[in-house]
């Protein structure tokens, strides 16, 4: 697969590092850096000062008989290995487990060629994170966004704006963009998607169709 | 004894021959530093104990899958801790209790990302030390906390894109430094 060619920032890839992302955001930043060698190298540096910055850290004393304890712990048997608990797309890039399982197991049509499979959804901010799945051809009804939206392709390509965005890409789109992309003709696009607010649809069909789709 | 290449020798031998001599070394030198790098991101004190305790013990348990080519013995560890402390933050959050955190899948890294041999962790550290100090700060306190960059910014009393182009051309300089690393 050729390198993906649409980023994170370095920001994200910091946050990313140093564990500040909210799970679906880290979710979509992981598949895509899996994905990316560029991405990738700059992760293992982010990670590589946050080792550093902790080594350097002045230790704080353990509690007492510390070391016995994790001894004895070490001792127990290890849990036993979990079997994989879904099975990998061929034609998808590679994605955490969590999303395999809710492909498998959440997803459903949500409109004539277009599949849904919400992956976790927290009640208190609104954010939520789901699989969105459109047939070739199909246009996603015009549309903008409260707060951000992250989206990882993981297999298949849609035109946005004049510009095809591929698996392995990641866009991040905001209040400021208003769009509706459609899916190229060669294959269904399978997306990943992060939200931190809903969609506002911005015609008719897309009003129609919000409550069904559940984004 | 306390450089990167013993440690990884140390988590070899735990690897290798469940070596308990080696690991008791790696807790002694890494657990009160993991456990300060808790108490630092806010965690109670008996939160930061029992982390850093989960942190080498998953050290214990996963040195097979250590791999010195790829990250130091401090990359190494640090992702664990974050791992383990941000699954916490998430059970809390949602008030269940969940399998282990590092068992979360890692996709495979593409292979030139192996970028940082154990050899290059005093690289890393002396390229810190070049980093101009309103630099180095902001990115040693947005490793030291969970929050948004805004509120890094606010603390500092600073507009949040200075923050965030200190941070960007912390990164870079860092990638420039150690980007011949790469190979």
């Amino acid at each position: 697969m050729s390198n993906p060619t649409q980023h994170p920032t370095p920001e994200m890839i910091l946050d990313l590092a140093r564990g500040a992302l909210a799970h679906g955001p880290q979710l979509v930043l992981r598949t895509h850096v899996g994905a990316c060698a560029d991405c990738a190298a700059a992760l293992r540096l982010a990670e590589a000062v946050g080792g550093v910055l902790i080594d350097e850290l002045a230790p704080t004393d353990m509690a007492e008989g510390a070391l016995e304890k994790a001894l004895a712990a070490i001792d127990a048997p290890p849990p036993s290995p979990q079997p994989p608990k879904a099975k990998q797309p061929i034609d998808w890039i590679h994605v955490p487990e969590e999303v395999l399982v809710a492909a498998e197991r959440n997803r459903r049509w949500a409109a004539p060629g277009v599949w849904v499979a919400p992956i976790r959804r927290d009640g208190k901010s609104g954010a939520r994170s789901y699989l969105l799945g459109i047939g070739p051809g199909i246009a996603v009804p015009r549309h903008t966004h409260r707060g951000s939206e992250l989206i990882c392709v993981l297999k298949g390509a849609f035109e946005d704006r004049g510009e095809i965005v591929r698996a392995g890409d990641l866009t991040d789109s905001d209040e400021r963009v208003e769009h509706r992309p459609r899916v190229t003709m060669d294959s269904e696009c399978v997306c990943l998607v992060a939200v931190d607010h809903a969609l506002v649809p911005r015609d008719l069909i897309g009003r129609l169709m919000q409550p069904f789709v559940g984004i | 004894m306390t450089d990167g290449a013993s440690f990884a020798e140390m988590i070899g031998a735990i690897a290798a021959r469940s070596d308990k001599s080696a690991f008791a070394a790696l807790f002694g030198h890494f657990a009160p530093r993991v456990k300060s790098y808790m108490l630092r991101l806010g965690a109670p004190p008996q939160l930061a104990e029992d982390l850093a305790q989960e942190t080498l013990l998953t050290v214990w348990r996963k040195a097979g899958a250590f791999d010195p080519g790829k990250a130091a013995p401090s990359t190494w560890i640090f992702t664990i801790a974050r791992n383990l402390r941000i699954d916490v933050a998430r059970r809390q959050q949602r008030g269940e209790p969940a399998p282990d955190a590092s068992d979360e899948p890692e996709p495979d890294l593409a292979p030139d990302a192996a970028l940082l041999a154990t050899q290059s962790e005093a690289r890393v550290r002396s390229a810190l030390l070049t980093l101009p100090p309103e630099q180095a700060e902001v990115v040693r306190l947005s490793f030291f906390s969970d929050r948004p960059h805004s509120e890094i910014a606010e603390a500092l009393g600073l507009p949040l894109g200075t923050v965030k182009s200190r941070l960007r051309l912390a990164m870079g300089r860092l990638r420039d430094l150690l980007g011949d690393l790469h190979e």
